[in-house]
């Protein structure tokens, strides 16, 4: 006998890991191979956030939370448009696909627009129900570089990774660390946002909406740039080096022209990707770590106080503290592995944080530092 | 050692002064023994001298260990204030003893106790929590920063509070100040029923809220932390099944917050951080939202900065020892510096991240309190709550369900009411409100028509659907099979078939073994006319083997998973567990090398088991780790000691049913499962449990079933020649009728194991005799009623011990104060006993004897007797750890639970012959009630149950032991009157002597038609009182009104027979009297001792000199 009903037929779908290990659970979302690198996420809630976060490009996504999709998705703009609304990090789901143990077929928070699952095949990327979530945390965390391919039961092709990636990204494991990833998720062209008493110039490096919108609601105009902009020619009145995915080591001339504009005067902030790019650019080394931290629950304190945050985070690479040059000092670092989390110039107003102020998901705790940053360049 | 300066600097071990809750009431209940026993750890951790003032005995934390001094004193600044004199203390700790602790603490700031002392308060600073507490004050301090708080007024007269309520707009919402558990708080839609709620909560405060009504919003919590350093952490949020309207204690609590979106989340969780950061606090406060369903739109409702139900629960959900981590705070740690004790490398400054669903149901006993409202409202009503843990909706709510209900059908069992009901019963809220939506939902209506009905989220109602859909495919897909009469036939007809990942389905969404065999058979049933045979709770159990082995077959079992606050992301060495079938692989647990013992906790928290079993089971579990055993302990109730992280080897916070006992069997290989622990509901699963295959430790399966079955028990008895009251297993109407032509009335009636007297009835004639059967199951073979002699005018004697191979190895003597008739759990008890005859005892103590021999008794027991001159009878025999254990254990300083564990493993434990000689003191418990709550019920004691608690304290004489025990009941010295209505003729006669005891301390009279005249005719002056309502101008008052006016404080109304009556005059003396907060006294023996004594100790509460609970003796 069977129990299914009438709508309960999915379609199967696998993930292959580069360790060998084989696991099916049920398709949503398109029928469509990706492959990518395994990472997670413990965050309980933002998951649209996450998947649209540039940031995960290339990366096949777990959710440790086993319950996603719970209030749905709500309606995302075709492009960024202000005023940016809110649920979403980008115009586009950035993950290479999402695995999840449950999801909510049905969705009914007054903000939703649709279910995870209509959006995610409206987004072109597939992802799998079902499996043991739990269980693949455990093994990304035995094999930091754990590679995975998500292959439908009858796939109708390949995930669009876009034109310069998608016919690797097709053919066995993608591995992006080993590619110029930032290029895929920044923005093509130099652009003007907001109106404002000062100019951010924002290096786009795959920059999370929220950053843009922080910038927006503290009185910032924004010129978003590309991230191999001629920063040379850029007029601002201070630099915001972006979050972005991939190894650091990665992102080409963007180090060179920001070792340039450290020798300056104007006030630079580096989130994530951006904080690893300004010690690179100091002369810093930046390490891949063991293991990364993928949560909304990562401590961390500043140095030389006893105050601690709690930030929303997501990074594999980490700053090398012993590389850090005299002028430079660490700012923040984090209450467990007491890795660095932020770093500082001793005399001009430089800084960079690896966890994310702008939260989204997560916890809003380091606002203050979007203030602080802010204010100096206001004054 | 502490890093407050203040006690660093002091040279010594600083004493730190811990105050307790007192005994479990609804809204302070076990959790504040979670969350006591862990300060205390902390405390001893960090080199303090623990002195802890807490009557209640049943607890963990009373334990009188090394360095914990134990005050078994009421929680008030009186007596505190003595205790302090006594110890002289350097700081106060008052954050883990709930409200009440909170009041006490305030009380010896107002009045200069610290100061005066020089006690220093940890935590949050006493001008902080009064603006907590006020609600004023606290609204006016959330303007100040910003938070949104919904229009309210603090009134202090019925006038100022209708003219608030007609400014700020029915419906409104009335809150009483300084309250536990939302006490005198309820919606009014008008000005009738403002009246009705605003009257009796300025009785008992001072002051009253009139708030905004937000009915239907979403009802969110956080649980968060702050420390000296101004470091905020949020442990967890948890969210209401049942929107706002429902106190939060009556509500399903579902943790993490499911239907919140990440702004939402963060948009709170800021609200939270920025309200503590404004406050000061210093350790743990929780933070109650309402939230718009429809937009962003938020109100702070109010903020409790202590420890809390709520934080019990947030710590069993997240894993994060919140009450342990909170003392450290309070003592001054950062939060930065400390380590979180689940992961043993990560900091106790983070936030828990959670890879599963928790959900808390409340457990109601409204059935047992006659005449108690069922709605559920603002004040909050249950009496204890399960956690389930799963990672699916389903699965955990499944879970939940056969947790509560101890059913193993689960939520299929209750699928009775009919559509016509079902609008008025989703519209009403009330105790059975959750079972309405599922028949909504199996009679097909849509989401939307429910959610309309009830406002609760439509996606918890979609997930429920998800059950009755699964439900009616079992059920369509049996029914489709016919039924050849043999049930495993069919059974294996049925879902021989199924194919793994459709078991796994129904496993995920959580589906018991035992709900699936019992929807198949009932299909059968309704398919076939042949098949009449009654769906019996056996033929389920055995249906359910062979779902069980089906499903085994194709591989599908439950997954054993880690709670480990942060989902896998660092490695932990965790042992708090749970299983699902959400998953493919068990987490690794790591091998102690040691040999595994299973301990069966008590499940929920209810009438007749409580706080007391958690102690044997902690108990056992420490003795076990002592031996060197691995200590595996089954629980699901989150207010327990037993689910701490560090009260087992191995904790799997799961259900306590045969199939998941069997399933973690089934991992551990365990030498043997302790059931005799846990009261009632292990003993009840100890003989399908050793049917499985199981080895019970202590008891044998045999010696089990002869004290549980009425006719072995009484068998025994008679081949012993010891005496039993008359009875009869009764499965026919001639039955009953041929016995009482036998022994005449009154008799008492009840169902075959029984359960704190669920359903028992006195009956004193014919007509209550009818009463009283169609209130029992039906009557049949399965279901056999027992009927039995009623004695009046016995007396109750308990023997509790322990006995190895049917001999005893020490056993303990205690006395009933009631005479009998008054349920056990509800009667004052005394040990030693203070007014048998020596050859009373001698008889008690052979007949125990014999009956150990005969039982073969291996392990904790309880023997009850009736005692008439030196004539002894026996009602019963738990051949299991009872109630009164860690009273008597703590009195005659013996360990009762630890040396029947020491026993049952088979070591030789110390003991004492008759540990109740030779004491220096005398212990009195007395029972703890909760009518405030009940809007309804009757006051009364009789054979049912109606305690939800109890306080144990000791004195040098039984004067003094008693006059304390019932204060901390609260039953009080009178200052201004006594109120008597005595009913029987004999009883008056007895309410002579107390007569003269209050006469003497000038205490005025006032007595009913009946007493009075009877008063007056012995020649005591006495103030004659008209029935209520019928007080006349110029004639005797009403009686209600003296009691409304405050004319008397104490009130003695001993009904005229022990059977349920309607609602009665008598009824309506002891509700006001409830009601308006005077002590109530319904029993004659318990009165004529506390008159005595108070009569003796006429100045008790200034020269009594407080003696600490000496050690257990070794």
């Amino acid at each position: 006998m069977s129990f299914k009903g009438p709508k309960d037929d999915r379609q199967q779908c696998t993930l292959m890991l580069s360790d060998g290990g084989r696991f099916t659970g049920d398709l949503i979302g398109a029928p469509l191979r990706a492959s990518g690198q395994m990472v997670f996420t413990t965050g309980m809630v933002g998951y649209s956030e996450a998947m649209t976060d540039p940031s995960y490009f290339g990366q096949i996504l777990v959710f440790t939370y086993p319950l996603i999709g719970n209030y749905g998705i709500p309606s995302l703009p075709r492009a960024l448009e202000l005023p940016i609304p809110h649920g979403f990090e980008s115009d586009r789901v950035n993950a290479a696909a999402v695995i999840l143990a449950i999801d909510s077929p049905e969705a009914f928070h007054w903000n939703s627009f649709q279910s995870l699952h209509t959006w995610l095949a409206q987004q072109g990327v597939p992802g799998i129900v079902g499996l043991d979530t739990r269980h693949l945390v455990h093994l990304i965390r035995q094999s930091p570089n754990l590679l995975g391919r998500v292959i439908p039961g009858e796939s109708s092709g390949t995930r669009d990774y876009g034109p310069k990636l998608t016919a690797v990204a097709s053919e066995g494991f993608f591995d992006p660390s080993q590619h110029d990833i930032v290029d895929a998720v920044s923005v093509k062209e130099r652009r003007l946002l907001g109106k404002g008493k000062v100019r951010i110039g924002l290096v786009d490096c795959g920059v999370k909406w929220n950053i843009i919108r922080q910038l927006l609601e503290r009185g910032c105009e924004v010129e978003l740039l590309p991230w191999d902009t001629d920063l040379a020619s850029v007029d601002c009145s201070a630099w915001l080096l972006s979050n972005g995915p991939g190894d650091p080591l990665r992102t080409g001339n963007l180090c060179n022209q920001v070792a340039q504009l450290i020798e300056g005067d104007r006030p630079i902030l580096g989130i994530c990707l951006g904080h690893q790019i300004l010690a690179l650019a100091a002369g810093a080394k930046t390490l891949r770590m063991q293991y990364g931290h993928r949560s909304h629950n990562q401590p961390v304190y500043q140095v030389n106080t006893r105050r601690g945050c709690i930030t929303s985070q997501n990074h594999g690479y980490v700053v090398d503290e012993h590389s850090l040059p005299e002028a430079w000092e660490p700012w923040f670092r984090n209450a467990n592995d007491q890795t660095i989390e932020g770093i500082r110039h001793k005399i001009k107003p430089f800084r960079s944080v690896q966890f994310h102020p702008e939260a989204a998901g997560g916890p809003r705790d380091t606002g203050w530092i979007l203030d602080q940053f802010v204010n100096e360049v206001m004054t | 050692m502490p890093i407050r300066s203040e006690l660093k600097t002091l040279g010594r071990a600083p004493k730190v002064l811990l105050l307790g809750s007192g005994g479990l009431s609804i809204g302070q209940a076990g959790e504040f023994d979670y969350s006591g026993t862990q300060a205390v750890k902390a405390l001893l951790e960090e080199g303090c001298e623990v002195i802890l003032v807490n009557p209640n005995i049943a607890t963990v934390q009373t334990n009188p260990e090394k360095n914990v001094k134990v005050y078994l004193y009421p929680v008030e600044a009186d007596w505190v204030e003595k205790v302090i004199a006594a110890e002289h203390p350097d700081a106060i700790v008052a954050g883990f003893g709930g409200q009440t602790a909170l009041n006490c603490l305030i009380e010896l700031h107002d009045r200069n106790i610290l100061a005066k002392y020089n006690v220093l308060n940890l935590g949050t600073s006493v001008a902080t929590l009064k603006m907590t507490e006020d609600r004023d004050l606290f609204a006016h301090k959330m303007r100040e920063i910003g938070m949104p708080v919904p229009s309210s007024k603090a009134v202090t007269t019925l006038v100022a509070a209708e003219k608030a309520a007609a400014d700020i707009g029915y419906p409104v919402i009335v809150r009483a100040a300084y309250a536990l558990g939302g006490l005198g708080s309820g919606f009014a839609s008008n000005a009738k029923e403002l009246a009705s709620l605003v009257v009796p909560a300025l009785a008992n405060s001072p002051q009253v809220l009139i708030e905004k009504s937000l009915k239907g919003w979403k009802e969110v919590e956080y649980e968060v932390m702050r420390d000296g350093e101004g470091n905020i952490i949020t442990i967890c949020n948890m969210e209401n099944f049942d929107p706002l309207g429902i106190h939060t204690g009556d509500s399903i609590v579902v943790c993490p917050s499911q239907t919140l979106s990440d702004d939402e989340y963060q948009i709170l969780r800021n609200a939270a951080q920025q309200i503590v950061e404004a406050c000061a606090i210093v350790g743990e406060c929780n933070v109650q939202y309402a939230l718009d369903p429809f937009s962003h739109q938020f109100f702070v409702i109010e903020i409790n900065a202590r420890l809390s139900r709520s934080s019990a629960l947030a710590s069993k959900a997240s894993g994060y020892p919140i009450a342990y981590v909170a003392a450290k705070v309070v003592l001054g740690h950062d939060l930065l510096e400390l380590i979180n004790p689940v992961t043993g490398v990560t900091y106790a400054y983070f936030e828990p991240a959670l890879d599963y669903v928790t959900i808390k149901v409340p457990r109601w006993d409204l059935v047992k309190f006659r005449g108690a409202s069922r709605l559920l409202g603002s004040t909050m009503k249950s009496v204890g709550e399960i956690m389930a843990i799963g990672r699916s909706f389903p699965e955990a709510i499944q879970k939940a369900i056969r947790m509560v209900t101890e059913h193993g059908e689960g939520l299929s069992a209750f699928s009775q009411t009919s559509e016509s009901e079902l609008a008025a019963a989703l519209a009403n809220p009330t105790d059975t409100r959750f079972y309405a939506v599922l028949n909504a939902l199996r009679h097909s209506w849509d989401i939307e028509k429910i959610h309309a009905l009830t406002a609760i989220d439509k996606w918890f109602l979609a997930n429920l659907r998800e059950i009755t859909t699964l439900e009616q495919r079992v059920s369509e897909a049996a029914g489709r099979t016919t039924h050849h009469g043999d049930d495993q036939a069919y059974l294996n007809a049925v879902f021989g078939e199924l194919d793994a990942p459709m078991w796994r389905r129904l496993k995920s969404a959580g589906f018991g073994d035992e709900q699936i065999a019992a929807l198949a058979l009932k299909a059968s049933t309704e398919n076939s006319e042949k098949l009449t045979q009654k769906l019996s709770e056996k033929r389920v159990q055995i249906g359910s083997r062979v779902v069980r082995e089906l499903r085994k077959q194709k591989g599908v079992v439950p997954l054993i998973k880690k709670i480990d606050t942060t989902a896998g992301e660092y490695p932990s060495p965790s042992n708090y567990l749970y299983m699902s079938y959400v998953g493919m692989f068990s987490d690794q647990l790591p091998d102690d090398g040691k040999k595994p013992i299973v301990v069966l906790g008590s499940g929920a928290y209810r009438i007749g088991t409580s706080v007391e079993f958690d102690w044997c089971a902690v108990s056992c579990s420490r003795e076990l780790q002592k031996a060197g055993w691995r200590s595996v302990i089954i629980n699901c109730n989150p207010e327990t000691v037993s689910t701490d992280y560090n009260s087992s080897d191995r904790l799997y916070f799961e259900e306590m049913t045969l199939e998941r006992i069997l399933d973690i069997c089934e991992a551990e290989q365990p030498t043997g499962v302790i059931a005799c622990m846990g009261g009632q509901l292990p003993n009840k699963l100890a003989l399908p449990l050793a049917a499985a295959g199981v080895r019970l430790l202590g008891h044998s399966p045999e010696t089990i079933d002869k004290a549980e079955n009425r006719s072995l028990f009484s068998a025994i008895l008679d081949k012993l020649g010891i005496d039993q009251p008359r009875w009869v297993a009764a499965t026919s109407q001639a039955d009953v009728e041929k016995f009482i032509s036998e022994v005449g009335f009154p008799v008492l009636i009840r169902p075959s194991y029984v359960l704190s007297g669920a359903a028992m009835r006195v009956a004193f004639d014919s007509e209550s005799l009818a009463q009283s059967l169609a209130l029992a199951v039906d009557i049949s073979t399965d279901y056999p009623v027992v009927i039995s002699e009623f004695l009046l005018g016995a007396r109750e004697i308990e023997l509790d011990g322990v006995a190895k191979d049917g001999e005893i190895l020490t056993a303990v003597v205690s006395e009933h104060i009631e005479n009998a008739g008054v349920h056990s759990g509800d009667a004052t008890m005394v040990v030693p006993a203070q007014r048998l005859y020596v050859e009373t005892v001698r008889r008690v103590r052979a007949a125990a004897r014999l009956i150990a021999r005969g039982l073969n008794l291996n392990g904790p027991f309880n023997i009850q007797f009736l005692a008439r001159q030196n004539h002894i009878k026996v009602i019963e025999c738990n051949a299991r750890a009872a109630r009164s254990f860690p009273f008597v254990s703590k009195v005659v300083g013996l360990n009762l639970a630890d040396a029947a564990t020491a026993s049952i493993i088979g070591n030789k434990p110390a003991l004492l012959r008759f540990p109740e000689d030779d004491l220096p003191h005398v212990g009195v418990k007395a029972p703890m009630f909760s009518f405030t709550r009940l809007a309804g019920a009757d006051p009364v004691l009789g054979v049912e149950m109606a305690s939800t608690g109890e306080v144990g304290c000791i004195g040098r004489s039984f004067d003094e032991a008693l006059l304390l025990s019932l204060e901390a009941a609260k039953c009080r010295r009178p200052k201004k009157g006594v109120l008597v209505s005595a009913g029987p003729e004999s009883e008056k006669l007895k309410f002579l002597e107390c007569a003269s005891f209050f006469t003497k301390m000038q205490l005025p009279l006032y007595a009913t038609a009946g007493t009075a005249d009877y008063l007056e005719k012995h020649g005591f002056a006495v103030e004659r009182l008209a029935w209520p309502a019928e007080g006349a101008e110029g004639g005797p008052v009403d009686v209600i009104r003296v009691i409304k006016e405050g004319l008397v404080d104490l009130v003695i109304n001993v009904p005229k027979a022990l059977h349920h009556q309607e609602l009665s005059y008598g009824a309506q003396i002891r509700q006001a009297a409830v009601q308006f907060g005077c002590s109530l006294l319904t029993n004659m023996e318990a009165t004529i001792a506390f008159a005595q004594a108070l009569g003796r100790y006429p100045d008790f509460a200034s020269s009594h000199e407080v003696i600490a609970l000496p050690p257990y003796r070794s």
